[in-house]
């Protein structure tokens, strides 16, 4: 058998092994819209931790972080500060959006903004902003399983094909299964990734350099300035600073991150899983020093390319198998989140838009339905888009947090401030997406998504104060 | 509702690691010394993500069963 061979084989092993795995391990229940999306709203503490760690840690994980450890060097540290800080926050902010979703029986992220300012037209515009952020966030993932199958096939084929397969095997998945078949499958995921991890951050320094420190030794003799922050350039500490504060309080705002948190039996699951999951956030640390073993024994590579820097290596020095292994697991690092994202959509598509504003499929049978048909809709669609559209790993991500982050005011002040009306939220939003999108660069080399935050709360909190106080919506 | 001074306490405990993690960070942005041979900024980082479970678990036993 050819390499390529042995290692395409290899990963198409493990994708099916985990599906089968997973549709083992769900058993056959009744398929309610909740048991779809919410799996039944029973998960303890360790399936949450699964899931929650899965839809976490993606194939951003797998090739971004070490591509920017490899093409930017220390403003990379910023994917490991955010997600600690999202858990601090998370910690606080979780478990009140799970009351909330359990006492007033939610199914969607859009419905906590219907609930709490009592607005099914706020839902909608909240419903259809997940749905649009959702979809280029499925098509950075298919970029990234797509660049791990044309590395493991040894640039011999062409994976477009093996990409749109790969994932609609996985949109059918979700299809029968629903959220616990998500969580099922994340548990084998998450255990393949902390093994690749682990083998990519201790071994591939160990193998060329002898220990982790002497990597850096070499790196630091070759590139003095690499491992610091600098003023100047596009990633100042103010840069850096603004990022992680802004993703962090973006870490829970996905329509799937609040799918997972509905999911949960109790509040307390949920904050013992925040308190847990930083420990998790090290995975990072070990995926930096392979972008970094990548950047000094196989320098040269330029802009996206560098992307591929870390699994790269594994091609070029260790055996096919070692390059299947990883590269199935990075492709269930992009399928196993997909399944959650296709989820969130579909979920506010059918329950925000088609159910509260032209009351398509309210029945329950008739909603499980809506639900599975959009899912397919929505898969298609998002291979459509990415077979004309690519764009690279970190830009796709950045724009997703500036967008997604705009609904944080909503969550807060939906809990804090019960004189903010669906009006001024809707506001807020615009005006930060406004911000957010417009070609303008903030001073300081500030991230534009935490000027757009700021902007967006002033703008709640102006038209809040200047409208007369409303009626207490229903608590 | 929690007692003032709990009240106080977690803020204070949650707003710790958020700091070191951020605004303190372009204050430790240097080489040396190293930490088991990480540059200090990332090995900074590095044990800050180590120690926020501590922080969070502080603020859990403050506020008690639920």
């Amino acid at each position: 058998m050819s390499p390529a061979t042995i290692a395409l084989t290899m990963v198409a092993c493990i994708v099916a092994g985990t599906i089968i795995f997973a549709l083992l391990g769900v058993h056959r229940v009744k398929m309610t819209p909740e048991q779809f999306l919410l799996g039944g709203r029973n998960f303890g503490t360790i399936f949450l931790w699964v899931l929650a760690a899965g839809e976490i840690y993606t194939i951003f994980t797998f090739l971004g972080a070490p591509g920017w450890a490899y093409g930017k060097g220390a403003p990379s540290y910023y994917i490991l500060s955010y997600g600690t800080i999202g858990f601090v926050i998370g910690y606080f902010l979780v478990p009140q959006i799970w009351r909330v979703g359990n006492e007033r029986n939610l199914l969607t992220a859009a419905d906590f903004f219907v609930d709490r300012f009592n607005s099914r037209r706020l839902g909608a515009f909240v419903g259809s902003l997940h749905f649009f952020m959702i979809v280029p966030y499925v098509t950075l993932q298919l970029t990234g399983m797509q660049i791990l199958l044309t590395i493991a096939g040894y640039g011999a084929y062409d994976t477009t094909v093996a990409v749109a397969i790969g994932f609609l095997v996985i949109a059918f998945f979700v299809f029968t299964v629903g959220l616990r078949g998500t969580a099922w499958a994340s548990v084998i995921k998450d255990a393949l990734i902390l093994a690749a991890v682990l083998f990519a951050g201790i071994t591939l320094p160990v193998v060329f350099f002898g220990s982790p420190a002497a990597m850096f030794d070499h790196l630091l003799a070759a590139k003095p300035g690499w491992l610091t922050l600098h003023d100047g350039g596009s990633y100042p500490p103010a840069w850096f600073v603004s990022t992680v504060l802004l993703q962090g309080m973006g870490f829970f705002m996905g329509p799937h991150n609040i799918a997972a948190i509905y999911s949960a039996k109790s509040g307390d699951v949920l904050r013992r899983n925040m308190m847990i999951l930083p420990v998790y956030s090290l995975v990072l640390l070990m995926i930096f020093f392979a972008g970094f073993t990548a950047l000094v024994v196989m320098p040269g590579l330029k802009g996206t390319a560098a992307d591929t820097a870390f699994v790269l290596v594994v091609q070029r020095h260790f055996p096919p198998w070692v390059l299947g292994a990883v590269a199935g697991t990075g492709c269930l690092a992009a399928l196993i989140p997909v399944s959650a994202h296709l989820l969130g959509a579909s979920s506010a598509l059918a329950k925000n838009v088609l159910g509260d504003l032209f009351g398509i499929g309210t029945s329950e049978r008739g909603r499980t339905r809506l639900l599975r048909a959009l899912v397919l809709i929505i898969a298609v669609m998002a291979v459509a888009l990415w077979i004309k559209n690519r764009e690279t790993l970190v830009g796709l991500l950045l724009l997703y947090y500036n967008g997604i982050t705009q609904m944080f005011p909503g969550f807060v002040f939906g809990l804090a401030w019960r004189r903010v009306g669906a009006a001024a939220i809707a506001a807020g939003i615009v005006v930060g997406l406004a911000v957010a999108f417009l070609p303008f660069s903030p001073p300081f080399g500030l991230n534009s998504g935490a000027v757009a935050l700021v902007a967006n709360v002033l703008t709640v909190v102006a038209i809040t104060l200047l409208l007369p106080a409303r009626k207490a919506h229903s608590a | 509702m929690f007692p003032l001074r709990v009240r106080v306490l977690r803020v204070v405990l949650a707003a710790i690691p958020i700091a070191m993690l951020s605004v303190a960070v372009p204050l430790v942005n240097r080489v040396e010394p190293r930490i088991f041979g990480m540059p200090f900024i990332l090995g900074w980082i590095a044990l800050w993500v180590i120690l926020t479970p501590g922080f969070l678990f502080a603020v859990y036993r403050l506020e008690g069963r639920r």
